[in-house]
């Protein structure tokens, strides 16, 4: 299943690192980070960095829902950074939001996990375990007698017959041949929707929606890879063709990153 | 200078005199745990048994002397609506509910509102000070609201009159003692006290504009009630915790907790279904399989563990109904 995202490297100056990213067609989250950076003392560790998570809504200030949700991203990224790499300094990233989200749902979580990996590889400067990436899956009540469904969860809009809901978080890493990656789930949070009488989940329903969650998250993980070798490409070309090709695709290269800066200091 | 320098130490030495021999052992014992708390439980893990005595979780010892003993105790704070006090081994969670009035919102005017809330004051551990809220409670709290706000108990048979009158409760948590897995004990002292919670006899006078309230045993026609609640829907929690990727260890306390790398959480209904699962980590390491795909030895890793604490949550789901039930 091809799935509907938008995600893109942003250019905030100020930041190691930043980056967009939404489920569907709008972008849903700007995340910044900054790091290895001076760390406060009393928040300093000795022997591995410190993370730290402000997630921002578009209106109002933080309250306990972004709290919780803050408290999951640290959780889930210090899974990914490789702490011990630096310690007794600060990796922070602000996660701010570009859509009203009166609750932090499932998918919301999902697209917060997947822009905080964007703009770890926009920065480049931490050392990171794998990539991590986050769908979040419904359950679908079977119609007349079928197997329940499972599908990506994009939107925010109701769904019917919506039986159970959850986000799925993988780790993608490198595995001995570069074909086969091996991806451990790292974050799980499923649970039953209530409408009229409780349709409880069990395990086989818990493994089977994993695996949807796996294959999707694979999808994303592979627009990221793709993102970055949008990215990269003048360079890669550079090698593989003759000097004066490459010089006249680096001007053109230049010139599309000069206008793609015009256009995204245009927020 | 030579002179100054003394090589004795007297003041230790004097005190090491007074303690026994066995006193002396578990100074031993606990000085190692301060220094090396990893290395410490790892030690007794791989004896098949935890610091407090309770044994492990694993294939051959399935037993339920993994948990911690639970007490409840229900109804003993006259002032609020319905109370209770949970004891989870030394985790100690008082809760109380207060019934308010209010105006129901203007989206749903036919519901009250129920706001449950965790304190973690000083006083309950070291690890908090005084001041606002710590991040743990604000995350408790907000864990406790997604859990309870599930439909344990219907909004709307908290409603007076729709649109001018309904029901509000606080349901507020006070954490006494804290030694670990306090979600599990807050929920439980929430849903017990939930249960005690007996709400008077309420009337809206619409041309006074008020609600009349009748005292509790005062006039037989207008009796107090207990609240609705959806038995289907009643959450009972258990969670789990796993050390160095390959001990899982059921109920964790406060110096279990801080060594973790995985957390799980199961809560189940009434009836062993599972309403609601979280695990935050990779789970409970199996790989002695390396001929597989790569791909698939953390897939059997993750089904395992959790299937695991799955059966392990439903069996002693049934030891807590009896506590809960049996007041």
């Amino acid at each position: 299943m091809t799935l509907d995202l938008i995600l893109s490297f942003d250019s905030l100056s100020r930041v190691d690192g930043s980056a967009r990213f939404g489920f569907g067609l709008y972008p849903q989250y700007l995340t910044s980070i900054s790091g290895p950076i001076e760390v406060r003392l009393a928040s300093e560790q000795p022997s591995q960095s410190t993370i730290e998570v402000h997630v921002r809504p578009l209106t109002n200030v933080p309250g306990t829902e972004s709290k919780k949700a803050a408290v999951i991203l640290k959780e889930v990224l210090q899974m990914e950074v490789i702490m011990e790499a630096n310690p007794r300094t600060l990796i922070q990233f602000v996660v701010q939001a570009l859509v009203p989200t009166p609750n932090v749902t499932d998918e919301l979580v999902a697209a917060m996990i997947n822009c905080c990996t964007l703009s770890l590889l926009n920065a480049g400067s931490v050392p990171m375990r794998g990539v991590i990436c986050a769908v979040s899956i419904v359950r679908l009540s079977p119609v007349k007698g079928e197997i329940p469904i499972y599908k990506v969860h994009l939107t925010e809009e109701p769904i019917p017959r919506l039986e159970a809901t959850g986000c799925f978080a993988f780790l993608f890493s490198d595995s001995v041949s570069s074909n086969t990656y091996a991806s451990s789930c790292i974050w799980t949070n499923w649970h039953s929707s209530y409408s009229g009488s409780a349709k409880a989940v069990d395990e086989d329903d818990l493994v089977r929606a994993r695996d949807v969650a796996r294959s999707a998250a694979r999808e994303v993980w592979d627009r990221m890879k793709l993102l970055i070798e949008e990215r990269e490409r003048p360079k890669i070309a550079m090698r593989g063709s003759l000097v004066k090709n490459a010089s006249h695709e680096m001007a053109d290269a230049e010139k599309m990153d000069v206008e793609e800066d015009d256009a995204k200091m245009e927020i | 200078m030579d002179t100054v320098l003394s090589s004795a130490t007297p003041s230790a030495t004097d005190v090491n005199s007074f303690l026994s021999a066995a006193e002396k052992e578990a100074l031993k014992a606990a000085t190692f745990q301060r220094l090396h708390p990893q290395i410490y439980l790892k030690r007794f893990l791989e004896e098949k048994i935890r610091p407090d005595g309770r044994s492990i979780a694993d294939d051959e010892n399935e037993d339920t002397h993994a948990w911690r003993n639970v007490e409840v105790n229900v109804g003993s704070i006259t002032t609020a609506s319905g109370s209770a006090l949970v004891r989870l081994g030394n985790t100690t969670v008082v809760c109380g509910v207060k019934a308010e009035i209010c105006e129901p919102e203007l989206d749903n005017s036919d519901e009250g509102f129920l706001v449950p809330n965790v304190d973690l004051p000083a006083l309950c551990s070291p690890k908090f000070k005084t001041g606002p809220p710590t991040e743990e409670a604000q995350v408790l709290s907000e864990r406790l609201n997604e859990v309870l706000g599930n439909g344990m108990i219907p909004l709307s048979s908290l409603c007076i009159y729709p649109g001018k009158s309904a029901w509000v409760l606080y349901v507020d948590a006070t954490v006494i003692n804290y030694d670990g897995n306090v979600f599990d004990a807050a929920l439980l002292a929430m849903v017990c006290a939930l249960k005690n919670v007996s709400l008077p006899h309420a009337e809206f006078e619409p041309e006074l504009n008020r609600t009349i309230c009748t005292r509790p045993n005062s006039d037989p026609l207008k009796p107090a009630r207990k609240l609705i609640i959806e038995e289907d829907l009643v959450p009972l929690s258990f969670s789990f915790g796993v050390f160095a990727g390959s001990y899982l260890l059921p109920d964790p306390t406060a110096s279990e907790e801080s060594l973790l790398d995985t957390t799980i959480s199961i809560i189940l209904n009434t009836r062993a279904r599972i309403l609601a699962l979280s695990q935050l980590g990779t789970g409970v390491d199996k790989s002695e399989a390396p001929g597989q795909g790569v791909a698939d030895i953390s897939y059997t890793r993750e089904a395992d563990t959790l299937a695991r604490c799955i059966s392990l949550a439903k069996k002693r789901k049934a030891i807590i109904m009896k506590k809960v039930y049996d007041i």
